[in-house]
């Protein structure tokens, strides 16, 4: 009988291996990331096999920040989620005991290795004369951004404008009002940012798309300085999009070295120049230096600073029955 | 601005108004305005639009999720919108009749339901299949085992293609006629070689297929049983059975058409056992050998069986041999014989309505339908088999006057697939024998006439 429980062994390892012998790695990302990993993971593949002489595909899956983490607590079996704001990757660990709680701590800069805020995109010529947040809330200006509910970068957006008015106004009832009058202006709820921005540039309606720095700038890039026109608002927020390993898919499916060695790979030099390529701001001084061109100084501030940190802000204002909803519905 | 207003709304409607002439500023401010108006509309225009687009995106992304729920050949299914989890509930019946040819068999000419078999089986997260098959044929009733009912139990998890890993009660992976699902069996009974080899055991078995199913494997550890037996637990001893079975369809992947269909295999069991031993019968299920009531099996276990099948357009054929080593135990007795028994088939088929011939079910090109020009598929087929008694437990492992040495058999038949859910069988089946001089069935022989109507769905 032990030789038969040998021969077996023997038998399933030689199975396992040949079945193991393609290395693939799943990374779930919102949506505006696309042609930041296409880069990225191109050269973390050649630098990976250049270290250790193994090919690897690297997939990647993209949506709503907060679809993107239900997903993957769902079971899609994705090794690293690069999200865009730390609430939904909280929440791999809330509702899927997929990954520690103190997960933002393992990596450096609470787990961002690239930041962004928000900014405006209008069309040509700035026709609604729109220089700040004060003017998205002007009678007949169409605002466009997706739907907090669904999109990591609209509670973003959200947020930037209610801390605006916060700053500005003094207390939270004004700020309320503000984005109550804000989202008056709003015609059309995209479900992500990539969404939006469709609604913005392809189906040209709104006159203001309230974006991520990083889409804006591309849009600027694709679209043409001659169509659109970036506006810089006084005081926007410090959005900082987290990555983390799944740990339990990853050791799952073998791939927790590989894993882990991408996300260290997003800290590296040649990564954080690859974020500020795809305007991104990066971490890296001589990353940002070298792309300054594309990140005026702008006075930002945390979601801590005002909100009181993600899991707060998400109570307040994105939960069910939250500030959001009364604002919307009522509308 | 009022007669402005007036005729902006005019403009709009298209109505034709006898207006005062305007000076230039008011025609420039007009023009101004109705711009306005019409970008404005335009907007409106865009927002519904894309409202729309986004509603068809909503109800496209529901669909996606929702379940689907179907009705069909294939039974009743349920899957969720993601495929991640599946529900089918099948099952198929076989009401048989048995008429024998003469008065000496001691089984009467039957009407019987020879298997009532509902089927639940589906995928749980994508990757865990499930199976559960129960049986309520005639002569089956409960026993603390619940073995005759509880066919089937078992989960496979799928990780790979090349490696399962299978756990429960199913099949063993040895004979090659009882690895054929019971609904889609050429002959109403199987032949031989199936008595010969395990039929559903309790275990655990890795398997796979590699290069799209030019080789499978099936490789597992299972309580053990007696020739032909099925159980659901251990009762005779600790001991565990290996069995295993490659597989291989040498020439599927090449343009050589004649041979694509060609599957040669080997498999086999190895393990000791103890306890009671199971009688072997004829194809019209009579007993034709028995062990004395003081003989067990006590010591090694071991089977091997090389088999094939070729499959190509209409004409099928497949075979198989099995070799069974038994060490047995008289009561009372510190001898042991190895009785080695072996058993063979090659039967064949052939449509005569072109269908492609196969191993599994196979799909009618017209299904019967009056006035509508379908016949079903028409199948007729052929068998000669054989099953070989050692004679070195006569006669003190069994008795010679009432056990037969040798049995041959051959069988003719008719199979009409009426469409892909009823089918109809008609054997004839002859056997002679050899040996058992006291048994007036194994002196006369045994002739049969079989049918069956089945109903699968």
């Amino acid at each position: 009988m032990k030789k038969l429980i040998l021969n077996s062994a023997l038998l399933l390892s030689l199975v396992t291996s040949l079945a193991a012998k393609d290395l693939t790695l799943l990374n779930a990302s919102y949506d505006p990331t696309r042609e930041l990993y296409q880069d990225i993971n191109a050269a973390f593949a050649k630098d990976w096999q250049q270290k250790n002489g193994q090919k690897i595909k690297i997939k990647q899956s993209h949506g709503g920040s907060g679809k993107q983490a239900r997903a993957v607590i769902d079971g899609l079996e994705a090794d690293v989620v690069t999200l865009a704001l730390a609430y939904d990757v909280d929440a791999l660990h809330t509702r899927g005991k997929l990954i520690p709680a103190d997960w933002q701590k393992r990596l450096p800069h609470n787990s961002s290795p690239y930041t962004s805020t928000i900014n405006f995109l209008v069309r040509k010529g700035n026709p609604k004369g729109i220089k700040d947040w004060d003017d998205l809330i002007k009678p007949g200006v169409s605002v466009i951004t997706p739907n907090p509910k669904t999109s990591g970068g609209a509670r973003w957006n959200y947020l930037a404008a209610y801390g605006y008015a916060w700053k500005k106004y003094g207390t939270e009832e004004k700020a309320r009002e503000f984005v109550a009058k804000l989202f008056k202006n709003v015609p059309i709820l995209d479900s992500g940012a990539r969404g939006s921005t469709t609604t913005f540039l392809q189906r040209e309606i709104g006159d203001v798309l309230i974006s991520w720095e990083n889409e804006a700038l591309l849009a600027l890039k694709e679209i043409g300085k001659d169509k659109v026109e970036v506006v810089i608002p006084s005081i926007s927020i410090l959005a900082e999009p987290p990555v983390t390993l799944v740990e339990k898919v990853a050791k799952k499916r073998g791939t927790l070295a590989v894993a882990k060695a991408y996300l260290d790979f997003l800290y590296t030099e040649e990564a954080q120049l690859l974020a500020a390529k795809n305007y991104y701001r990066p971490r890296s001084e001589t990353a940002l230096k070298q792309y300054a061109q594309y990140f005026p100084k702008v006075e930002l501030f945390t979601i801590d600073e005002v909100f009181g940190g993600w899991n707060k802000a998400q109570k307040t204002h994105f939960d069910d029955g939250g500030l959001f909803d009364a604002i919307y519905l009522k509308k | 601005m009022r007669l402005k207003n007036m005729v902006v709304v005019a403009a709009l409607l298209g109505l034709h108004l006898p207006t005062p002439p305007l000076g230039a500023e008011d025609q420039a401010e007009l023009n101004r305005t109705l711009l306005r108006k019409i970008e404005e509309l335009q907007q409106q225009v865009r927002i519904l639009q894309r409202q729309d687009e986004l509603a068809k995106e909503s109800s496209a992304e529901k669909v996606k999720t929702a379940a689907n729920v179907s009705i069909g050949a294939g039974g009743f299914n349920v899957q969720s919108g993601d495929s991640n989890f599946v529900l089918k509930v099948r099952g198929y019946a076989q009401a048989d009749a048995r008429f024998y040819f003469d008065d000496i068999s001691p089984r009467n000419d039957t009407f019987l339901l020879r298997r009532v078999r509902p089927i639940f089986e589906g995928t749980v997260f994508n990757k865990y299949d499930y199976r559960i098959m129960l049986d309520f044929p005639s002569s089956v009733t409960t026993s603390a085992g619940n073995n005759g009912f509880v066919q089937d139990a078992y989960l496979n998890a799928r990780f790979f293609p090349a490696f399962q890993i299978q756990v429960g009660k199913f099949k063993e992976p040895v004979g090659l006629e009882r690895l054929q699902s019971g609904g889609n069996l050429l002959f109403v009974e199987r032949s031989y070689p199936t008595q010969l080899v395990p039929n559903r055991d309790v275990g655990i078995q890795i398997h796979g297929i590699f290069l799209d199913d030019v080789i499978a494997y099936q490789a597992g550890v299972f309580n053990g049983i007696s020739d032909g037996g099925s159980t659901d637990f251990d009762a005779n001893d600790d001991e565990k059975d290996l069995a295993g079975r490659i597989f291989a369809h040498p020439f599927k992947k090449t343009s050589i058409s004649g041979l694509k269909g060609l599957g040669l295999g080997l498999s086999g069991t190895v393990g000791n056992h103890e306890g009671t031993l199971r009688g072997y019968t004829s194809p019209g299920q009579q007993n034709i050998f028995s062990y004395l009531p003081s003989v067990s099996a006590d010591g090694d276990y071991w089977r091997l069986s090389p088999q094939f099948y070729y499959y190509w357009g209409p004409l099928g054929i497949f075979g198989e041999y099995v070799f069974s080593n038994a060490e047995l135990r008289r009561t009372g007795s510190i001898n042991t014989i190895q009785a080695q028994h072996e058993g063979w088939q090659l039967a064949a088929s052939y449509f005569l309505t072109g269908e492609d011939n196969s191993f599994k079910a196979v799909n009618p090109k017209k299904p019967f339908n009056i006035g509508d020009g379908g016949w079903g598929a028409w199948e007729i087929s052929g068998r000669v088999s054989q099953i070989n008694f050692d004679s070195s437990v006569f006669p003190n492992f069994a008795n010679p006057a009432t056990s037969a040495r040798r049995a041959t058999s051959w069988a003719l038949g008719l199979n009409w697939h009426l469409n892909r859910n009823v089918k109809m069988n008609l054997n004839y089946e002859n056997t002679d024998f050899d040996g058992g001089s006291g048994s007036p069935l194994l002196n006369t022989g045994e002739q049969i006439l079989f049918s069956r109507v089945q109903f699968s769905f």
